[in-house]
């Protein structure tokens, strides 16, 4: 039932693709069909339950000449959808007088397919008002473990349909599931902090997975002890230092620092490019350090189809210290004179795709073991881990920056910035709690400054990206835990 | 904007013996060009001339037992399958007294917001948009931006409010902003409900010429501390504006979630210097945040947040007014409808000169990753602009670092006007460190 509407558009589908071989133009038609539903809960009370459906189709249309030009509306009749052919025909050629250079596309396999994650019939389950009760009781255990402060515990869920038909043949349809829990907590005297968690998965059953809600329970608990403490602790001064962060913030270096870099549609101006193109095994990190971006199943941002209808393949944008693989798709692959990673993804029907990270991740060679799980790791643990590592001889104070609260690129300049939920400074002196503060820097400073992981590869860091005013969501991590030596150019705000 | 059979749908839908009670709908039906330009080419293919129709409509409804279930609905749904989409809200209903008001008739204000030329561009007229480009492509020409990227934008939307209550009210509006950065670092725009005359536009351009000029020599030797910051209006408003707007938000202050509690608004406590003032107008002609009812069916009026330091009001939607007892307010929809007011300010000139040893901070990174409520704030400046005693001194990448309502309330604060700018600039003492 979940594709009823996309699989029923075959008429006006065909009769697009047609319509434009007539007309001599190229058509990818992207159809969309998505449905939103949110609860969310404060003291204990209901206080928004909402749902939302947003369908409707894109017409992306190059012309004989080149000119390209994007229309949408939120329907599927057929003689709207093909009035709007007509439109955006019309205004590609008009394109033409304002100084729009022709688009060179590159050459597509057309597939047909019909992807469908398994697990679905849970959102058909899903009762708001039980979900509700759920939070609930969430939020009660949730203050048991730390009381007095305000919480808020939100579900969101999300269905996801898209279908892509193509002038040449391709007509690949299916389904990004996705539903995230997230905890808020504030501190309620008169210096108020907030701290956030949250935990991700395909579907709302994750609300009864034992497993989950442990790690939800661990991360909120923590979430909420810290919004307790941030308020009576000091700022860190700012400069540069020894580092330790977390998959979580690694997430946000992989993502900020390289990833929006080596996005393809702006190779004209990003640092990873020279002249446009891309400045493929020029060395960019230390050589045990790898940036690799795919898809992953079940993930927040898992996509396996790009927005153009083409299977997404994985990208190692840095191999062992040297740039390998750019993000791009079929518009950027050949100008930029990199491998076509089919990276185009799109927040909705109505506007252009653009190369985007999936799930990112920083891979060391040689990381070290870390036993338990990732929430078992304190600050008291970390540095027990450094020490056992050589870590607080090498540094006899380092600083722990601990959870993602969203980070901010310039690719143009290199500079990024993403912020943390603390600060831990860990040495022979003990452990001090400070106030978070922006950690800055070039990415190529960051990369080589990246010294020891700890742990397994965790990559549920969930996010949403923001780039060019379309929010899709994001995700990815590394090893639990990763060690950056100071360097000049990476720096820690402060005060 | 038919959705009659919408309105339909809400007066015959019951579901388990529920029927409804109440109702409003919030409907907006647009056309929308856009045409952007990436990495200096106008119209590519992940910036393409961009044309868009849409019905959309947000429901709340009053079910006979009380409860209340919200939803927003596509023109598939509006059109087609109202029912449907109606009975399928009940099965998210919930309980919230304070959510069941609804609002009927009032008398609505006269503003304008349609301009013709605007609507011509949303049909797509894309002629009067040369002479724009050209203007654009010149600078970047002249001055030997190795790029530029930005987008021109023009909508036409219908926005109308119908309840149960005999409330049923429309207008018709338009919007045009544009926006242009050079060298993917500075950048200017503007936004209203009409355009921007080409003298207007052309002045404009010419003012984020010389910052980003700037932006070319080098000044990374100047040491950290505190010292004399000007933050641009566009930091002001990304961040001075956003956080105090997100503190005084009403469910912020209903929870406690927010820095602002309930009772320092009983009490007009001072929380901010004592000529500060913050308010909001959309009555202003042609504004983009200009309209004159909001989804609510709220009669659009000035309201002032903070006056002369002192909390006034949150901003306040039907259900938390009620709930903090307090009148209902009606919100900002765009910037140029805020006003963040004080002292008569420092002309750019003076404050410039003003802050010599200091720094412009033209732009920042990392608003998003700020702790709102706690007014603490640690963001990467590498759009900074050295000031000495001769005016830019070259670049400075810098990170800045306080805390917001330490600086609003600083004796020490001016207010700076910004030739063309809306909102004022602001010159404070802040810890800045050179990275």
């Amino acid at each position: 039932m979940f594709l009823d509407t996309l699989t029923s558009l075959d008429t006006v589908a065909a009769a697009l693709v047609e319509r434009a071989r007539v007309r001599g133009a190229y058509l990818i038609w992207r159809a969309q069909e998505r449905s939103c539903a949110r609860v969310l809960v404060r003291s204990g009370r209901v206080e928004e339950m909402a749902t939302s459906v947003s369908s409707g189709h894109g017409i992306h249309v190059v012309d004989e000449h080149g000119g390209v030009a994007l229309a949408s509306r939120d329907d599927f009749h057929d003689g709207p959808a093909l009035a709007l052919l007509d439109r955006a025909l019309e205004s590609a050629a008009l394109a033409h007088r304002l100084g729009v250079p022709p688009a060179f596309l590159s050459g597509l396999t057309p597939e047909s397919a019909r992807l469908i994650p398994a697990g679905l019939d849970a959102y058909e389950r899903l009762e708001p008002s039980r979900a509700a009760a759920r939070l609930a009781e969430l939020e009660a255990e949730i203050a048991a473990r730390a009381p007095g402060l305000t919480t808020t515990l939100a579900l969101s869920t999300d269905l996801d349909a898209w279908r892509v038909v193509r002038s040449d043949g391709a007509d690949v349809t299916w389904i990004m599931p996705r539903c995230v829990l997230r905890f808020s907590a504030s501190s309620r005297g008169a210096a108020r902090h907030t701290v956030g968690a949250s935990v991700s998965g395909p579907t709302p059953d994750l609300l009864d997975d034992p497993g989950k809600i442990a790690t939800f329970l661990t991360r909120a608990a923590t979430a909420a002890r810290l919004a307790a403490a941030l308020p009576d602790a000091p700022n860190h001064p700012a400069g540069s230092f020894p580092l330790v962060i977390d998959y979580a913030l690694a997430k946000g270096l992989a993502h900020e620092a390289f990833g929006h870099a080596s996005e393809a549609d702006g190779f004209r101006s990003s640092v990873l490019a020279r002249d446009g193109r891309f400045r493929s095994g020029d060395t960019v990190g230390a050589a045990h350090v790898s940036i690799v971006d795919e898809p992953v199943a079940g993930d927040h941002a898992w996509q396996p189809y790009s927005a153009s209808g083409v299977r997404r393949e994985r990208a190692t944008i840095v191999d062992h210290g040297r740039l390998a693989d750019a993000l791009t798709d079929p518009w950027s692959a050949p100008l930029a004179g990199a491998r076509l990673t089919n990276a185009d993804r799109a927040e909705s029907f109505r506007v252009a795709p653009l190369p985007r990270m999936s799930n990112i991740r920083i891979e060391l060679e040689g990381a070290r073991p870390a036993a338990g799980a990732f929430e078992d790791y304190g600050p008291a643990e970390v540095r027990e881990l450094l020490a056992e590592a050589g870590v607080l001889a090498r540094h006899p104070e380092v600083v722990f920056l601990s959870g993602y609260s969203g980070g901010q690129v310039n690719p143009t300049t290199g500079d990024f910035v993403f912020n943390c939920k603390a600060i831990y400074t860990l040495g022979a002196r003990g452990i001090r709690l400070h106030k978070p503060a922006i950690f800055s820097g070039s990415m190529f400073g960051a990369l080589h400054a990246i010294r020891e992981g700890f742990g397994p590869l965790l990559l549920d860091a969930i996010g949403t990206c923001g780039k060019w005013g379309q929010s899709v969501p994001s995700s990815g991590g590394s090893h639990y835990f990763l060690v950056l030596d100071p360097a000049p150019t990476v720096r820690l705000g402060g005060r | 904007m038919d959705v009659s059979g919408l309105v339909e749908a809400l007066g015959a839908t019951r579901v388990d013996g529920h029927f409804v009670d109440a109702w409003s709908l919030a409907a907006t039906e647009a056309r929308r060009m856009t045409l952007g330009t990436k990495d200096s080419r106008t119209g590519s293919p992940h910036a393409p001339l961009a044309l868009s129709e849409s019905l959309t409509a947000r429901v709340k409804i009053v079910w006979s037992d009380g409860r209340i279930s919200r939803g927003a609905l596509d023109r598939r749904q509006i059109v087609q399958d109202a029912a449907a989409a109606l009975r399928a809200t009940r099965a998210s209903s919930y309980d919230d007294p304070d959510a069941r008001l609804v609002l009927g008739p009032a008398a609505f204000p006269d503003v304008r917001v349609f301009d013709a030329a605007t609507d011509a561009l949303a049909a797509g007229a894309l002629e009067p948009l040369a002479s724009r480009l050209a203007a654009i492509r010149g600078r970047v020409a002249a001055h030997g931006f190795r790029t530029w990227s930005g987008s021109l934008q023009a909508a036409r939307a219908t926005a109308r409010v119908v309840t149960s209550e005999g409330l049923d009210a429309a207008t018709l509006g338009t919007s045009w902003s544009w926006h242009a950065s050079f060298d993917g670092e500075i950048g200017t725009g503007f936004a209203a409900r009409s355009q921007d005359d080409e003298p207007a536009f052309h002045a404009r351009l010419d003012r984020a010429v010389p910052a980003a000029l700037a932006l070319r020599a080098d000044a990374s030797s100047r040491a950290g501390g505190v010292v004399p910051v000007l933050l641009h209006p566009d930091v002001v408003e990304e961040f001075v504006i956003a956080a105090l707007l997100h503190n005084l938000d009403g469910a912020a202050v209903a929870h406690g979630t927010g820095a602002f509690r309930r009772d320092q608004f009983q009490t007009r406590a001072a929380v901010l210097r004592e000529d500060l003032t913050l308010r909001h107008d959309p009555l202003v002609p042609l504004a983009s945040g200009a309209y004159r009812f909001t989804q609510e069916g709220l009669p659009a009026r000035p309201v002032t947040f903070i006056e002369a330091g002192r909390l006034v009001s949150p901003l306040l939607d039907l259900k938390y007014a009620r709930r903090l007892e307090l009148p209902p307010t009606p919100p900002p929809s765009a910037i140029d409808t805020v006003f963040l007011e004080g002292p008569p300010p420092l002309e750019y000139a003076a404050a410039c000169a003003a802050a010599a040893g200091g720094a412009l901070v033209l732009g920042v990174l990392g608003v998003h990753t700020q702790d709102f409520t706690s007014g603490d704030f640690s963001m990467s400046a590498p759009q900074t602009v050295a000031l000495g005693p001769r005016g830019f001194e070259g670049r400075l990448r810098a990170t800045i670092s306080g805390n917001l309502f330490g600086i609003l309330r600083s004796p020490q604060l001016r207010l700076v006007a910004f030739p063309g700018e809306h909102t004022p600039g602001l010159l404070v003492p802040i810890r800045l460190d050179p990275v």
